[in-house]
């Protein structure tokens, strides 16, 4: 007897649409153990869009607690939550399965710099949605040196970037970081004899670029997981302009991550 | 030997010419063109048609040709708050 079909029935399927785009590895999504670090504005985009899109085991990263300022980008946080003293990422995590039951969103309250290669193997697929460049490098270090695919986001104002970093060929963002990056750092982190302190500039924001930029991010993680080529190499784009450039990066012979006495396990 | 290259602002628009040693270096190129534009502190970076360049990329080896337009564009950091 053949298959049995009845009116309506593929409407019943969650991911009906989504199977028809035939080079999605759906079944691999799914499978697939994701790392979101930030739980922040890109964050929030980040884990709704995987969420939606069918990754069942998403881990979420952040140390910070709610702000109200934080309410005009993040779309999984409520009015009240920066009074409840909770942490983004067990928010974040809540809030996202209530968009999937069957998705396991496991909200992780700590430091990116507490992450390391052994952590991190136990990943497919990294999305780094930080703001600052010290977190960055050290994802990006342990990540490549634990041969886990990184995809790396950040805004500032209308315009936007994104990475795809896939160890052991192509090149990482500390191969396309210059002097004008470890400026910015440096300002971060001033020593005062004492300690270093860490200084946070309120960077400007909105809800369209983040929001774009973290559905690119999602999209490039999932074309990774179907094994289809990802961008190469980092995305730029100008919400302004109405632009959105893919532009070429060469690994840097002389970054720690490639080069001779390299970290990396290639 | 030295070579003319045209600066594009990426958030501006604005066009500035440099002149270049073989031996400057792309971060070079960074610096006096943001202290030149009185940028704001930030991260930047340099494109060459479809090739970001990375900063210790010398003018030599880029082989640069006269009044090649470059464009300087905003590294964007931010994204978690």
């Amino acid at each position: 007897m053949g298959d049995l079909l009845r009116p309506g029935e593929r409407d019943d399927d969650r991911y009906d649409r989504t199977r028809l785009i035939r080079w999605v590895d759906l079944e691999r999504v799914q499978r697939a153990r994701a790392l979101v670090v930030g739980a922040g504005a890109l964050g929030n985009e980040a884990v709704k869009d995987l969420v939606l899109f069918g990754f069942r085991h998403v881990d979420v990263l952040d140390m910070d607690t709610v702000v109200r300022s934080n309410l005009s980008r993040c779309v999984l946080f409520r009015e009240g939550d920066q009074r409840s003293g909770r942490g983004k990422a067990e928010l974040v995590a809540e809030r996202a399965m209530e968009l999937d039951p069957a998705a396991e969103v496991r909200g992780l309250h700590g430091r990116v710099q507490a992450l390391g290669p052994d952590g991190l193997r136990a990943y497919d697929i990294v999305l780094g949605c930080l703001d600052n460049i010290a977190a960055r490098l050290h994802l990006n270090a342990n990540s490549y040196y634990a041969s886990v695919p990184y995809v790396d986001g950040g805004t500032e104002g209308f315009r936007g970037r994104v990475q795809v970093v896939v160890p052991p060929t192509s090149p990482c963002l500390q191969c396309g970081m210059n002097r004008s990056h470890l400026k910015v750092m440096e300002r971060r982190f001033s020593c005062t004899g004492q300690e270093a302190v860490y200084y946070r500039p309120n960077l400007p924001a909105e809800i369209t670029t983040t929001s774009a930029i973290a559905a690119i991010q999602v999209r490039e993680a999932v074309k990774v997981l179907s094994r289809r080529a990802p961008i190469e190499h980092v995305m730029h784009y100008d919400g302004l302009a109405g632009t959105c450039e893919v532009l070429s990066l060469e690994v840097d012979p002389g970054c720690p991550n490639h080069g001779a006495g390299r970290l990396s396990q290639s | 030997m030295v070579v003319r290259v045209r600066v594009r602002n990426a958030e501006t628009g604005a066009t500035v010419d440099m002149e270049l040693e073989l031996e400057n270096t792309v971060e070079e190129i960074i610096e006096g063109v943001s202290a030149y534009w009185e940028k704001d502190p930030g991260a930047y970076v340099i494109r060459r048609g479809r090739r970001l360049l990375r900063g210790q990329q010398k003018v030599q080896e880029l082989d640069v040709q006269p009044n090649e337009e470059l464009e300087l564009i905003p590294d964007p950091e931010g994204g978690n708050r």
